[in-house]
């Protein structure tokens, strides 16, 4: 295959590849996709490095992610700066781990990060609160959400301190086959 | 965050240790969770043997959850620390790293065969993916299950080209036609009666212009002679030289054999992980709510609409589960009087339900004998609708009732106030009105199992019921006959769908868009049920196994109906549907759908067992005429065999093998349940574990913080965390 294009040095592909699950081609497609978010600001020679952020707004105009309740939070944890405004490398790295060849420990891992909304390494009662008003569009009544938090939390807190550490959202992950999409 | 600013960084995920400069420590995300231990194991160790620079280290790379940059690092000191190799380890690993990327433009280059890969990956974004999973199941129902009969059906077809000229060959074959290989007739061992030798399917008289369309649409005329049904097949062999010949009636039946054996194996093989999963799974209802709340979501949904179609899902099943779990408690504290009453009330619904089954199947065996009696009928023959109606009249009541009933059942069981597992049953009603059916034709074929009765007695079958000078009768043989009724369940099928899809669905969904009355809008457009069109697949592959011994064409006219059903299908799914309300679990009911499937394989083999085991073959047709039982075929061939052979495949079906075979069967399935058992206990054990080191941790953390403060009134700065340690140690101690 024709090292045809000159966006990438061949290091840098082979780089990409080895650290992402995509192909040439599809990392060359993203590149163009990350590039239309904005023309003026992505250069089209990546070969010296050039540091380039695109701003939250535009990443979250993406149709993949536009209408995902989660947009905010996903943006955040990919992001080198923890706000939402993504190099190349964070983009590259977040479809990687959205796409359908990341294992499913990867994903819980980065799903746990999503769902914890305030940074603090565990699922408390407030993160699942605020997850599940974006997932349900604020449409339960706070009856019900407190309900479904309590039930949540004695189904999966295992080590019964009121919130859910990484460890036991792996093992309530690993029981569920539907999780990996 | 904790940003790590000392530049000297330990990623604990990986076990590595290496310096970073501070600017790269900045974009540290994983270095400011404490975790007390590592979530991954760490894969990629600090010591390298020669293969970990290939796929294992590239692979272990990949799923760090780390960012790119730190990942880049990472490679670059790995690459750096050259392991020492000899120069045949060396070759191993370049070898084995172009073997890799030649696998992955393999793989790139097979996407573009997956079929329907684009139409599907735009289904599961607009629908999400339950839909995704039963369109994949389709797509490879369908095309595994053609593949292997085309493969088949060709092979054997080549070797009848030199039959092409003798298409209206009768009983004997007259040798003295001349053909490219040469035909030698197998010859009769038994003598048939004169009457049952008689078989002439082609249309004598006045042939009607209908005619043709009436015999594409049930398989008689001019379709019964060709290679699609079973009567076409000669018993002969087709000598391909002077050592070898090709034994046709052999070759059919291990053909048949070898497919519904592929079949079986290739339904096992993909229930293997669903089978998995399901076991897993198993205690699936202690988490249903945080199922629910983690895993609801679809990140490949796009669009808004599927995003708030999707989110209305979420919290219809949440709002379920409440419900239900209301439900439980009342049930629970009910009275006595209120049970009684309860269960009076389910014992008469199930009776009622039972009572509907009954007369459903009582419709079926009815309609089929009718069938055949009306279609001798000279005022229906003479009447083109009359005569495809009264052909039709099985596959008709079979379908309004694998319609009514299941419908019907639905409605009764919500007075029952059972929670969801009827699905199952009603499955099974669909699948047996189809043995009903079969058993209907048993009946009338060999009068029912009575060989003796007039009708039957010369031929061991019902041959009168196929008096030879009809017009469209299909002439005693009954393995056509068979195979012509399995042809018209799939034929109508077919039409039922496509014709529901475009006089039922379009115009609903027209009528539901353009008038806005309150009934219309509240009965809304078509549903598109997941379950119900799997279930529709699983009869009809069930349908195409029953009848691909007696047709052996059938499957390749199912792929094909299949791949048009996917698109009409599809077709509808844009146009007219709104997704299900009720979402569909995709991964647990994968495993369902097989089962029934191999429930469907299963429910097909009976008939072909029976009949290739008991009933006569037909004297005048077939490649079996001249046989006792289609069976006898086999042990024919084999005593053509070598001696060490024959005895070999003679001690296989004795006794002196299948006890001993039983036994040790009976030994392996014993020790997998012993393991099975020890397993589910090693389980409860570690989860009870898990539970108390959980307990430990934060009796320990409680400790810990009680003892920092007290701590910190002492010592000041950095070497607080020292004290901390030694304080733990002392703890331990």
């Amino acid at each position: 295959m024709g090292n045809k294009q000159t966006i990438f040095t061949a290091e840098q592909l082979d780089a990409y590849q080895d650290c992402t699950f995509f192909t040439r081609k599809e990392i060359l497609r993203l590149f163009h996709r990350y590039r239309d978010l904005a023309p003026q600001l992505v250069p089209l020679d990546y070969t010296s490095k050039p540091d380039v952020k695109l701003p939250y707004e535009l990443i979250t105009s993406m149709p993949e992610l536009k209408d995902n309740p989660f947009r905010q939070r996903i943006a955040e944890v990919f992001s080198e700066d923890g706000e939402g405004n993504m190099t190349l490398d964070d983009f590259l790295d977040m479809f990687s781990v959205l796409s359908e060849m990341a294992p499913r420990d990867l994903k819980a891992y980065y799903a746990f990060k999503i769902y914890d909304f305030n940074d603090d390494d565990y699922i408390c009662k407030s993160d699942l609160e605020k997850t599940l008003t974006r997932l349900t569009r604020n449409e339960l009544t706070p009856e019900e959400v407190r309900l479904v938090c309590e039930k949540v939390m004695d189904e999966a807190d295992l080590d019964n301190d009121g919130r859910l550490s990484l460890e036991d959202f792996q093992h309530m992950i690993a029981r569920a086959p539907d999780f990996l999409r | 965050m904790e940003w790590n600013l000392s530049g000297r960084g330990t990623d604990r995920s990986s076990g590595y240790q290496y310096h970073y400069p501070d600017s790269e420590s900045l974009r540290s995300r994983t270095s400011s969770h404490s975790y007390s231990r590592p979530p991954y194991p760490p894969r990629a160790q600090g010591e390298h043997s020669p293969g970990d620079e290939t796929g294992e280290g590239v692979k272990a790379l990949r799923e760090l959850p780390l960012c790119l940059a730190q990942k880049r690092i990472l490679s670059k000191v790995s690459q750096m620390k050259i392991p020492v190799v000899t120069k045949w380890q060396s070759w191993k690993l370049s070898k084995s790293k172009s073997m890799k990327k030649l696998g992955e433009e393999v793989k790139e280059a097979s996407h573009y065969l997956k079929l329907w890969r684009k139409a599907l990956l735009k289904i599961g974004e607009n629908g999400g993916e339950g839909l995704f999973q039963w369109e994949r199941t389709e797509v490879r129902d369908c095309f595994n299950q053609g593949k292997q009969r085309l493969v088949i059906g060709t092979g054997r077809r080549d070797w009848e080209r030199g039959e092409g000229g003798l298409v209206a060959l009768l009983s004997n074959p007259s040798p003295s036609v001349s053909l490219p290989c040469s035909l030698t007739p197998l010859p009769l061992s038994l003598p048939g009666p004169a009457e049952c030798l008689h078989y002439n399917p082609s249309p004598q008289g006045l042939v009607y212009f209908y005619s043709y369309l009436l015999d594409l649409l049930s398989g008689t005329g001019f379709m019964e002679l060709s290679a699609l049904f079973y009567g076409y097949y000669q018993n002969s062999e087709v000598g391909v030289s002077s050592q070898f010949s090709y034994n046709v009636p052999l070759a059919y039946l291990l053909t048949c054999l070898f497919y519904i054996l592929l079949s079986l194996t290739w339904i096992v093989l993909r229930s293997g992980s669903g089978f998995k999963l399901a076991v897993v799974t198993g205690d699936g209802d202690l988490s249903s709510y945080s199922m629910s709340v983690f895993c609801g979501w679809d990140f490949g949904l796009e669009g808004e609409q599927a995003a708030r179609l999707k989110q209305n899902s979420i919290r219809y099943e949440l709002q379920v589960e409440l419900e239900e779990d209301d439900l439980r408690r009342n049930a629970a504290s009910r009275t006595l009087a209120q049970r009684v009453c309860l269960y009076t009330l389910r014992g008469v619904l199930n009776l009622l339900v039972v009572g509907l089954i009954l007369a459903a199947f009582y419709c079926i065996y009815r309609a089929s004998e009718q069938s055949s009696i009306l279609q001798e009928d000279p005022s229906v023959k003479d009447n083109f609708f009359l005569l495809l109606l009264v052909q039709y009249l099985p596959s008709i009541v079979i379908t309004a009732a694998n319609f009514l009933v299941p419908t019907l059942c639905d409605i009764i069981i919500r007075f029952e106030r059972y929670s969801m597992t009827m699905q199952i049953k009603l499955t099974l009603i669909r699948l047996t009105s189809l043995g009903v059916l079969l058993y209907s034709l048993w009946n009338q074929i060999t009068c029912g199992g009575e060989p003796h009765e007039s009708a039957c007695r010369p031929c061991e079958y019902n041959y009168a019921q196929y008096p030879a000078n009809s017009l469209h009768s299909c002439s005693q043989c009954w393995e056509t006959r068979v195979g012509q009724e399995m042809y018209k369940l799939m034929i109508f099928d077919f039409i039922t769908g496509v014709v529901v899809i475009l006089l039922v669905e379009f115009p609903r969904r027209m009528l539901v868009d353009h008038c806005s009355c309150k009934p219309l809008q509240l009965w809304g457009r078509q549903e598109f049920v997941v379950p119900e069109n799997v279930l529709g697949l699983v009869y009809a592959q069930t349908v195409v196994w029953t009848g691909a011994f007696f047709c052996p064409f059938l499957p390749l006219i199912n792929t094909v109906k299949f791949i048009l059903l996917f698109y009409f299908k599809k077709l509808t799914l844009f146009q007219n549907c709104r997704p299900a309300s009720r979402t569909f679990r995709s991964s647990t009911s994968n495993f369902f759908f097989l089962l029934v499937l191999l429930l469907g394989l299963g429910l097909a083999c009976v008939p072909l067992g029976y009949s290739v085991a008991v009933i006569h073959p037909s004297f005048g047709c077939g490649p079996f005429r001249s046989l006792r039982h289609m069976w006898d075929v086999v042990p024919q061939s084999l005593t053509s065999l070598p001696k060490t052979a024959q005895s070999f495949f003679n001690f296989l079906g004795s006794q002196a093998f299948a006890v001993p075979l039983f036994l040790l069967s009976c030994l392996v399935f014993s020790y997998m349940a012993a393991m099975a058992s020890v397993y589910g206990n090693n389980v409860a054990q570690l989860k009870a574990q898990l539970k108390l080191e959980g307990r430990d941790k934060q009796f320990l953390v409680k400790r810990i913080s009680e003892l920092t403060p007290a701590n910190q009134k002492k010592s000041a700065g950095p070497s607080g965390s020292v004290v901390d340690i030694s304080e733990t140690r002392e703890l331990w101690e």
